[in-house]
């Protein structure tokens, strides 16, 4: 009888055990996407495949926190680009809600801080759901493993929004950086402040 | 003389206590003091019988002044109760006209600028589930966590989570 319940508690344990790995990793799974880019252009992971990782960033236009980002968001393009890890930014805002962040105030906005990477329209907010998005801006390092895009990093993009000189760690830098050196992402999920991703109810 | 001594030296404590006190608690007008997240978390986590309505907000956040009425609304019902609203505005303490403003047209009480510039530090101690978008509102009971909402909240809400 004895056994009979210890064998049943420990493959109770394995089933709570093997269900979450499961959970997690769905969680982490990226389901690529097809979004209009500010030039017109449709954009998708799979127009990279030369990508081993991509910095993905949900932004918008309205969000005074966002604003403090895009010359930082044109840098990290510009150092990680060219080693193969891209920058997108992508705007998921309900635009019932921010007139600012219709598709034609996008275009204006890239065209104006001369975005150096692509600046995707989530019309229907899919993707943020997909990447769990909370708010704006929120970062993520995805990276290619057995041909999956598997998040490495998700969170602030730095340690200090608002006065960019006193920055002591570069949360997307780092990881990415780590990442590059087959090394684990040591800090791979850090919290900021930022305007909510307000999905629209159905 | 000795006790000349005593005295002089519990007169510079007081000194010291005081001027410590007014630099822990920088009053940046006269409704509003500007804190860093431990004295704040002094303030809500207790273990007296007042339940603390915590809303973060910013002065640069459109949901979060757009539902300012409704705390208005709500802090009008909850008078001589044992229900206390506190606002936190996560603004910069280097520009807080706007929210000078926003105190002053709605009348605000108990409005605390949080003095923090690294939200990683903070943000999983208030709810490891936030991920830091605002507007968010906390209700504490007991100095626990009894309900937080990330999101717009209404008066009616607000009610029924502090009943």
């Amino acid at each position: 009888m004895k056994t009979i319940k210890s064998l049943s508690i420990l493959w109770i344990t394995l089933l709570i055990i093997s269900t979450n790995s499961f959970a997690q990793k769905n969680n982490k799974d990226i389901v690529d996407f097809k979004l209009k880019n500010v030039d017109g252009n449709f954009v998708s992971l799979s127009d990279y495949p030369d990508a081993k990782g991509f910095i993905i960033v949900f932004t918008c236009n309205h969000c005074p926190f966002a604003k403090l980002y895009p010359p930082r968001l044109i840098d990290l393009n510009n150092k990680f680009k060219p080693l193969g890890v891209p920058l997108i930014a992508i705007s998921s805002t309900d635009t019932m809600m921010y007139e600012e962040d219709t598709y034609p105030n996008l275009v204006i906005k890239a065209n104006e801080e001369h975005f150096n990477f692509p600046y995707l329209f989530d019309e229907m907010q899919v993707v943020a759901k997909n990447f769990k998005a909370q708010k704006t801006p929120h970062a993520y390092v995805i990276w290619k493993e057995n041909n999956q895009w598997v998040v490495k990093y998700n969170g602030a993009i730095d340690d200090n929004g608002m006065e960019p000189e006193k920055v002591t760690e570069s949360y997307v830098s780092n990881a990415v950086y780590e990442l590059l050196a087959n090394q684990l992402v040591k800090t791979s999920e850090t919290k900021s402040i930022g305007c909510q991703i307000a999905f629209r109810r159905k | 003389m000795r006790r000349f001594f005593i005295y002089l030296f519990m007169h510079i404590k007081l000194v010291i206590i005081l001027v410590f006190f007014f630099i822990a608690h920088k009053p940046i007008a006269q409704n509003i003091q500007v804190l860093k997240f431990d004295a704040l978390k002094q303030c809500i986590y207790n273990n007296s019988d007042t339940v603390y309505v915590v809303n973060f907000f910013a002065s640069w956040c459109k949901p979060c002044i757009k539902e300012i009425p409704e705390f208005v609304n709500f802090a009008k019902g909850i008078k001589n109760s044992k229900i206390k609203l506190v606002f936190v505005s996560l603004d910069s303490k280097n520009d807080p006209e706007k929210l000078l403003k926003i105190i002053q047209q709605y009348s605000l009480q108990n409005v605390y600028l949080l003095d923090e510039t690294n939200a990683n530090n903070w943000i999983n101690k208030i709810d490891k589930h936030w991920s830091g978008a605002i507007p968010a509102t906390l209700i504490i009971k007991k100095g626990k966590n009894k309900k937080f909402i990330v999101d717009a909240i209404s008066c009616e809400t607000l009610f029924k989570f502090t009943k």
